[in-house]
């Protein structure tokens, strides 16, 4: 019989591991995006998320039935984390009529309602005052309920970002922001745009509960999370999180990275990827690594066949959905 | 050094023509006098001859485009040579070529050389009827022509009022219907081009003169019979003799001798002319030409009738040069062959008279107390009042009939 | 009937709503305790108490924001932006957000939010709360906007917004605040997209918008005293437009004019020009005529202000344009 230490300790693991095979398919997915993308058969212009997949599983499985978030410009990480099967997300970036919102929105316009997915936003801050607004009808309604703003370091510059955690703070509402420090904006590093280099000064400000976590461990995310979620849905006010995290890939797929040496780029990919991190700790043997990474392969790969099978949209359907 | 070729004024009262085709392209070594282009001006199409010799360096009007006289269309000079253009004090040069001009300011000097708002404003006074859509509709579902009308309108526009009052006007005019009628399928629009244009335009001012008409019948019983011997004695590939023929020798002989028909009006004076000079109204497929034979007083019949059947000819193939239009004295239109009866001609300004001629046809006259079955023949002369007075046109054609009914006289 | 105020019918329209509806909320600058800079939700705080009468910050793109992000949640906002000049810093979330999330989103989600705001010349406010910026969002799909003229239609037309399940914005004019007029026993909504004929006519259609409807009005009655007699068409809602009731009224009058105070260039009153010479160029017997304000921004010295912006003698000026009595 295990003591409680014992459980605790299991517990925990199987989580984790739950983590490490969540991070691993968007990793893998975002890869297979990549990849698609160079093939020629992705339209548009493509942000992935590989290096910040702890974030969002930290975040999101942290979040309970009901809660909602929205999401930015590199969204395909949190969407998959807040449930929406890869199938629907590769779907959506082909421009087929399964994909999560029918071909109209694409890589940087995800929503899945059902699944309290809001919306991603391609106008840097343009999603934050949307959150301060659901968390506000939650309040009012008084619904146990929290909404979730992911966003980078890029957009704690523009006015939305100052004038929504103002406005959440000044109302209590139950929202939590989730600042994805990546040190970038796009292309522009922190010191080029960031006046300080302590971020949870800026939430200090309008009075909120500030914390920072390191982004690239995925426990330590879950773990802030769920304080923060608890302290909004508790009505103890919004909280803003600052996950400082490591973007391993480019702005967008094909940057070039002119912007940064080669090197700091290798050496990140060593010492800061959050899921060759979680897998030095958990200690994984290699055949549960490779049956773990096989599986999250053919997923991706599922995806792919899923969206290639689609349906493309009528053109003329473009004129639905304007109005409801 | 290079010079421009300049659209050529090819008649009086031309204004500008349509390149219809370049019969030399770009570096092509051109002499002077070589046909460079056919040009579509109001009256005809003909080719138009180099006057310089050289390399033809720049076509500046592409075909089918329509060019103000005097503009230049190309530029013909020396291989290789670059070609600048005359300096100019005024804007107007800007059509002119620039120096030394790259490939791109020639393409788009070029494109300047075309539509000017100048042509444009000229066009506006010209021929275009200014009037509102709800005026245009009136007008053509109740077949109005807007030309005629006056507008009341802002700037002398024509709107719905006046076409509803032109309408009332007229009392002969069929009754309006109560409502318009349900248009009963498409109306086709054939634009004015060309000659259509330049017949709606004489024709218009031939309204505006004060035109009276006189009529007479002539029994053509000799006329035939001389047709008959000069048509016998017609040769091999010769023409025959038409009436036509007969009526135009006898129409410059009578004209000669009333010299105040043989006459053009010209606003402040009247110009009585030294020859006959008949034209004949040539029907062609979308309008009307009419040719001139010149000097007929002095010509034989199988002279006019040679003459008549090579400009009848190139009349129908469009290959009449602008002289053959030009000089006319007096008009002659024969519709007999239509067996039209009588008619009334529009006058042919600035001539004094055009006579119309109807069919010959065998009627009863009263000869002497007996009914006799005769060829007879109707002619209708118009005239300008302007420039003839009743009794000279009287004379005249009293003179014509005179000679119809006795060739010999003539002579 | 009763009569009541520009101003009370719209208080009339958000308070009943906020009645019988737990989702209808209000929230903007200074609408509390002060009722709003130009008094409109005077009293409501005391009815409806400070979570639904909800006072906010300087920060029109986080308020009209929020209301996006509580319509998408289910809630019916009315959010009020003291100036119309005030929305150009709300730009963002309404013409990126609001007007796209339905469309992006592939169908999934609504945003019944309604946006109030006022604006208008006539009392010097000055270049930067003058203005009639309404042709802006006319340009925006995924937006309705309403511009209301007199009471018993700004508290239907209103009524119809709050309960549109699309973001609208509903344009006041501060000049007509006091306008008092009839209103129907009942709140009914008004459908969006429906004009109103004011006045029929045989001659000259005027399609007024706002302030200038009165102003169209004024005209009218002193055309007819030189024998033209003047149609008044009223749209109500420019987005969508009601081009039906336009077209047929020019079709039976065979002369335009537009009129309304934004400036010309650009404005409702071009597209409106572009919808009659299309769907009535036959039926016009004179070029539509276009009234609004000359191409300034709006003067603050009352009598460069007034020359700025249109007034009756100006619409009656284009109607005797029109029939060629100038």
């Amino acid at each position: 019989m295990a003591t409680l230490e014992e459980k605790g300790q299991s517990a925990s693991t199987e989580r984790l591991k739950e983590f490490l095979r969540e991070m691993l398919l968007i990793r893998r997915f975002e890869e297979k995006v990549e990849e698609r993308f160079r093939a020629g058969e992705l339209p548009g212009f493509l942000h992935v998320a590989i290096g910040q997949e702890a974030v969002a599983v930290g975040v999101c499985r942290a979040l309970e039935e009901g809660d909602v978030i929205a999401s930015t410009h590199r969204a395909h990480g949190h969407t998959i984390a807040k449930g929406t099967h890869p199938n629907e997300v590769m779907a959506e970036l082909y421009g087929k009529v399964e994909g999560t919102s029918h071909g109209y929105g694409g890589s940087m316009h995800l929503y899945d309602v059902e699944r309290g997915n809001l919306g991603a936003n391609a106008v840097v801050g343009g999603g934050l005052p949307g959150i301060v607004g659901a968390a506000l009808a939650f309040k009012l309604r008084g619904e146990p309920r929290v909404a979730v703003a992911f966003f980078g370091d890029g957009a704690t510059n523009i006015g939305t970002f100052h004038e929504s955690l103002n406005l959440a703070q000044l109302w209590m509402v139950p929202a939590v922001f989730v600042c994805e420090n990546n040190r970038y904006a796009e292309s522009t590093p922190a010191k080029q745009h960031l006046p300080i280099e302590d971020m949870t000064k800026r939430a200090e400000a309008y009075g909120m509960t500030s914390m920072a976590v390191d982004g690239q461990d995925v426990e330590a995310v879950y773990e802030a999370a769920r304080k923060a979620l608890k302290q909004a849905r508790d009505g103890r006010g919004p909280v803003f999180v600052v996950a400082d995290c490591v973007r391993l890939s480019g702005h967008y797929v094909g940057d070039p990275q002119v912007y940064r040496p080669k090197e700091e780029i290798l050496e990140l990919r060593k010492s800061r990827d959050p899921i060759e991190l979680l897998r030095a700790r958990l200690e994984l043997a290699d055949e549960d690594w490779e049956e773990m990474d096989r599986e999250a392969t053919r997923i991706a790969e599922d995806s792919v066949e899923f969206a290639k099978k689609g349906t493309d949209p009528r053109p003329e359907d473009a004129l639905k959905n304007v109005y409801a | 050094m290079a010079s421009q070729v300049t659209l050529p004024r090819l008649g009086q009262g031309m204004e500008s023509g349509t390149i219809v085709r370049w019969l030399k392209s770009e570096g092509d070594r051109v002499e002077k006098g070589d046909a460079l282009y056919e040009l579509d001006t109001e009256k005809v199409t003909q080719e138009v001859e180099a006057d310089a010799s050289g390399v033809l360096l720049k076509i500046l009007a592409g075909e089918g485009e329509e060019i103000e006289v005097g503009k230049a269309i190309a530029v013909i000079g020396e291989q290789g040579e670059e070609y600048s253009p005359p300096e100019s004090a005024d804007s107007d040069g800007e059509e002119e070529l620039t120096a030394t001009a790259g490939v791109e300011q020639q393409a788009e000097q070029r494109a300047r050389v075309a539509p000017r708002p100048q042509a444009a404003e000229q066009m506006e006074n010209g021929g275009r009827v200014k009037a509102s859509p709800l005026a245009r509709r009136i007008a053509r579902e109740r077949g109005i022509d807007l030309s005629a009308l006056r507008g009341t309108g802002p700037e002398g526009r024509i709107v719905a009022e006046d076409v509803e009052r032109a309408e009332k006007a007229p009392p002969a005019a069929p009754a309006p219907a109560a409502a318009p009628a349900a248009p009963t399928g498409e109306v086709e629009t054939i634009p004015l081009t060309g000659m259509r244009k330049t017949i709606a335009r004489r024709m218009t001012e031939a309204w505006e003169a004060p035109a009276f008409q006189i009529a007479m019948t002539a029994d053509v019983t000799a006329a035939i019979r001389l047709r008959q011997a000069l048509v016998a004695r017609t040769g091999e590939g010769e023409a025959k003799p038409t009436y036509s023929d007969i009526l135009t020798k006898v129409c410059a002989v009578a004209l000669m001798r009333h010299r105040g028909v043989n006459a053009l009006f010209g606003g402040d004076e009247i110009q009585l002319q030294p020859t006959a000079n008949v034209g004949i109204a040539v029907a062609v497929p979308n309008g009307l030409l009419v040719p001139v034979l010149r000097s007929c007083e002095g010509k034989t019949i199988p002279q006019l009738a040679a003459e008549r059947a090579d400009l009848v000819a190139r009349t129908r193939e469009g290959k009449l040069r602008q002289e053959d239009l030009e000089g006319g004295t007096f008009t002659i239109s024969n519709l007999g062959m239509y067996g039209v009866e009588r008619f009334v001609a529009v006058l042919n300004p600035p001539q004094a008279a055009i006579l119309a001629v109807g069919a010959i046809e065998e009627r009863a006259v009263a000869r002497d107390g007996e009914l006799l079955a005769r060829p007879i023949m109707e002619m209708t002369l118009s005239c300008d009042h302007r420039t003839v007075d009743g009794a000279t046109a009287s004379e005249f054609l009293r003179t014509v009939k005179q000679f119809l009914e006795e060739p010999g006289l003539a002579l | 009937m009763p009569a009541l105020t520009y101003r009370e019918a719209i208080r009339d329209a958000m308070s009943e709503a906020m009645r019988r509806d737990d989702d209808v909320f209000v929230m903007g600058e200074d609408i509390a305790e002060m009722g709003g800079s130009m008094g409109v939700t005077q009293g409501m705080l005391d009815e409806f108490g400070p979570d639904r009468v909800r006072n906010t910050p300087i920060s029109e793109m986080a308020i009209v924001g929020a209301g996006i992000g509580a319509a998408v949640s289910g809630m019916r906002p009315i959010v009020e932006v003291m100036y119309q000049d005030f929305m150009t810093l709300a730009m963002e979330q309404l013409v990126q957000q609001a007007a796209k999330h339905r469309f992006m989103s592939g169908g999934q989600i609504k945003v019944p939010l309604t946006i109030r705001t006022q604006g208008g010349a006539g009392w010097s406010p000055g270049a930067q709360h003058a203005q009639q910026l309404e042709a802006w969002f006319l340009h925006v799909p995924g937006i309705k906007v309403v511009f209301a003229s007199t009471p018993a239609d700004a508290r239907g037309l209103l009524w119809s917004s709050i309960y549109d399940d699309n973001p609208v914005v509903f344009f006041e004019h501060r000049t007509l605040y006091n306008l008092k007029g009839d209103v129907p026993a009942e709140i009914d909504g008004i459908e969006l997209g429906r004009a109103r004929v004011h006045r029929e006519g045989e001659d000259v259609t005027i399609v007024a918008t706002g302030r200038l409807v009165h102003e169209a009005l004024k005209a009218a009655e002193e055309a007819e005293q030189d024998g033209i007699s003047v149609e008044v068409v009223d749209p109500r809602t420019l987005l969508p437009l009601d081009e039906e009731t336009i077209v047929a009224s020019v079709r039976k009058t065979s002369r335009c004019v537009v009129a309304h105070e934004a400036v010309v260039r650009m404005g409702f009153g071009a597209e409106v020009a572009a919808i009659v010479q299309h769907q009535a160029f036959d039926y016009l017997d004179a070029p539509v005529e276009r009234v609004g304000a000359k191409f300034a921004p709006i003067p603050f010295a009352p009598v460069m202000e007034e020359y700025v912006i249109p007034h009756a003698e100006d619409v009656l000026a284009a109607v005797r344009r029109t029939m060629g009595k100038d």
